[in-house]
């Protein structure tokens, strides 16, 4: 992986400078909180409900075992024993002191880590493919781009202060895995007839209020005037972005109201000025980034069948282990390796995505011992080896279940992407991880969750849609009516090449009702599959109407028990 | 108009492109284009240098009337221009291209430190028009700015009047590298 220069490290040892003076400044009141918050936010701290949050880039989802261990001293010794990994490959920490944030940052620095760009209305931290570098599916490796940009956008000073923030996903695999479509900029990376590196930009895409799907506005950009092209897109943003109303912010409405043709066609003309411009990078620039991207010390192996590697577990752990393979275990470029998804969503016990102090040192020696030493974040939240032998993977199915994170659950049902909500977040209108939690208790299968297949839920807290449910297959929302709180269900996301935005199908629920909702729209499914059919294809096929029916079928009756429960408490 | 933050500091902070911040008495008094306060201020006896919004230069060298007067009194020194957040400057560049020849500086407007506009604003001045004068931050400009904005092509600051210029004079160098070019450095190579 990329390791920091005297110039990068120099970069961020004067931005932890910076910041503590900054916060020197706001403590003795010679900085005013509303002056200060733009600041912090751009330097990825929030304040929350209870104190504030920190939120740690983990660039393009890529750290090493040494970084995740500094990642759980942070946990010990300046938050609650935890953190919280995110859709966005970042980490968040809900319980530090601004007294103690400059201080952090430090830490970070000395591992080449930062919080930089993490919020506020800037280009944010830069997201891509999880499996980037391994996938077996991949065209191009999008890590050197991913690192090339994120020093090109790190403290760029044009676009400091932006309409809105500002999110770039990349994409280089057959599969999308990083929902580029819903990303302010999607850049897809591929090869052109003569092998040379190109570019397809999408731009306006976002959830959100509005959720909107980013249109093509430019194909086969060469990959070295990236920086010239990106610099006009994001000027003609910073210029003529509304800046009247926060929700209408967002590059997607003004792609929206000037159409992509014309907003392609002004970006075009701003490019026209500055395409030849030494912003560009140059191959000196790709060389020295590149080269931190080469293979690991693979060896030579002979790949291992599917039941070859079963085989290598004890008999009476075979069926369990086969199941962990299954879901837990993604196709390898490499003959003898694959990659291992340590999940993070056990059911009912923790918020998705979180790890322990424990659990995080465990991890980054499982990492050093299985996989050179590196780990990658997932868009679902959770966390991946790379590259592991065929011939370790029992071993290490058997050290993750120690660490309670070889649940055979990826890509199933109680997989829940979740935002952290009410709990914590001071935006939220509704708590979110109390959902996650009934909805895990009450599909606590395998036998069955197994049945279901291929199926996504995600929940955010609030319509800023941090847990991504405009993309679930099920998503849930928290809404607010009259100080209650409130879950509107939409049917019909999807992530990946097919990615859609989910329909709301009518009224919302109370909390208590979720469960047996889920149920009921999970059983319409059951019953209206076809063969091994998941549940998005069923879906499209049947339309949401029975999907509808079957879950507001209890709602008349549940609406009765409340109420009579409210008079009796009254009573 | 009138309720413009266009009112700076007493000292203007000075940082020339390869040169060293300093701070310098401010000479310039912004007005916000508004008659009701009595059209433009008085050049003979009040203060005599004033930056006039791109808006009213436009309407007045369109209205021919009193155009000889304003191009003597640029010429002269006494006038130069400010612009507003959405002055669109590439619709006006035949404007902008003739104000070159006599304006003895321009400046942008924050209407609120965390609106960036002008910073785009100042970064085509000076890569599309190839201005080589003055550009000065006016409004609501803030120490925490300071560094972004002497980097997209401001080369002066009238600052808030209750910030501290000695901690503005400390912010041109927290960083000694930089990972992207910008109208006052290149970005850092290890080789160079």
């Amino acid at each position: 992986m990329y390791k920091y220069d005297a110039i990068d490290q120099t970069l961020v040892d004067q931005r932890v400078a910076q910041f503590r003076d900054q916060v020197a400044r706001r403590l003795d009141g010679t900085l005013a909180e509303e002056e200060f918050r733009p600041l912090r936010l751009q330097n990825g701290l929030y304040h929350q409900r209870h104190a504030y949050m920190l939120r740690v880039a983990i660039p393009y989802g890529l750290f090493s075992a040494k970084q995740l261990r500094t990642l759980a001293l942070i946990s010990e010794k300046y938050d609650r024993g935890y953190g919280h990994f995110t859709t966005r490959q970042n980490i968040q920490y809900n319980w530090v002191t601004l007294e103690d944030t400059p201080d952090i940052l430090a830490e970070l620095a000395k591992v080449e880590m930062h919080a930089i760009q993490t919020s506020g209305n800037c280009i944010r931290n830069i997201t891509s493919d999880a499996f980037a570098g391994v996938a077996a599916d991949e065209y191009v490796d999008t890590r050197p781009i991913c690192e090339l940009l994120r020093q090109w956008s790190t403290l760029h000073p044009e676009f400091a202060h932006l309409p809105r923030k500002f999110k770039f996903a990349v994409n280089g695999a057959k599969e999308d895995r990083t929902v580029l479509l819903c990303h302010d900029v999607g850049i897809e990376l591929n090869k052109n007839a003569a092998g040379e590196l190109t570019a397809d930009i999408y731009a306006g895409g976002g959830m959100g209020r509005t959720p909107i799907l980013g249109s093509l506005i430019k194909q086969g950009l060469p990959w070295n005037v990236l920086p010239s092209y990106l610099t006009a897109l994001l000027r003609v943003y910073n210029r003529f972005g509304r800046r009247d109303n926060l929700y209408k912010a967002r590059i997607k409405i003004l792609v929206k109201a000037l159409g992509p043709e014309e907003f392609a066609r002004q970006v075009e003309g701003e490019w026209a000025h500055i395409r030849n411009s030494d912003d560009n990078f140059t191959q000196a620039e790709w060389e020295r980034v590149a080269r931190h991207f080469t293979k690991p010390a693979y060896k030579t192996l002979s790949a291992l069948s599917n039941e070859e590697i079963i085989h290598t577990a004890t008999q009476s752990e075979q069926a369990a282990f086969a199941r962990w393979l299954e879901r837990n275990v993604k196709p390898h470029q490499v003959p003898g390796y694959a990659s291992v998804i340590l999940s993070l969503k056990p059911h009912g016990t923790v918020a998705p995505g979180d790890a322990t102090t424990a659990q995080m040192n465990a991890i980054a020696d499982l990492a050093d011992q299985y996989s050179f030493g590196e780990l990658r974040v997932t868009h679902e939240q959770n966390l991946v080896l790379a590259d592991v032998e065929h011939a370790k993977l029992f071993e290490l199915w058997q050290e993750a279940k120690k660490q309670k994170v070889a649940l055979p659950n990826i890509g199933l049902l109680t997989d829940i992407i979740a935002c952290p909500g009410g709990d914590f977040c001071s935006l939220a209108n509704a708590k979110s991880l109390p959902i996650a939690k009934a909805i895990q208790e009450r599909f606590d299968d395998l036998d069955y969750l197994f049945d279901l297949g291929d199926i996504s839920l995600n929940i955010s807290g609030c319509i800023n849609s941090c847990g991504h449910h405009h993309v679930g297959n099920i998503g849930v929302l928290g809404v607010d009516k009259d100080g209650e709180e409130w879950y509107q269900i939409t049917l019909g996301g999807e992530q990946g090449n097919d990615t859609s935005i989910g329909k709301v199908i009518g009224p919302s629920f109370y909390a208590d009702e979720i469960p047996d909702v889920i149920t009921n729209v999970i059983n319409t499914y059951v019953g209206e599959r076809s063969g091994d059919e998941p549940f998005i294809e069923t879906y499209r096929r049947v339309g949401v109407a029975p999907f509808k029916e079957a879950a507001y079928r209890d709602k008349g009756e549940n609406a009765k028990k409340k109420e009579r429960a409210i008079e009796g408490g009254v009573a | 108009m009138s309720q413009l933050n266009i009112t700076s500091h007493q000292e203007i902070l000075h940082f020339p492109k390869g040169g060293k911040p300093t701070l310098a008495p401010n000479e310039w008094q912004a007005w916000s284009g508004s008659q009701d306060e009595g059209g433009l201020p008085d050049l003979e006896y009040g203060t005599h240098k004033v930056l006039v919004p791109f808006t009213w230069w436009r309407s007045q060298i369109n209205s021919h009337q009193h155009e000889a007067d304003i191009i003597a009194k640029t010429k002269n020194g006494q006038i130069g221009v400010w612009f507003a957040t959405d002055d669109d400057i590439l619709k006006h560049a035949d404007v902008i291209d003739a104000g070159k020849q006599v304006w003895p500086l321009v400046a942008a407007h924050f209407p609120i430190f965390r609106d960036g506009r002008s910073f785009s604003t100042a970064a085509l001045l000076r890569n599309r028009f190839a201005w080589q004068g003055e550009i000065r931050a006016i409004g609501d400009v803030l120490i925490d700015q300071l560094l972004q904005g002497a980097r997209v092509g401001f080369d002066s600051f009238g600052l808030r009047p209750d910030q501290k210029l000695d901690v503005a004079l400390k912010q041109f160098d927290l960083y000694t590298v930089t990972t992207q070019n910008s109208w006052r450095d290149q970005r850092s190579t290890l080789s160079a």
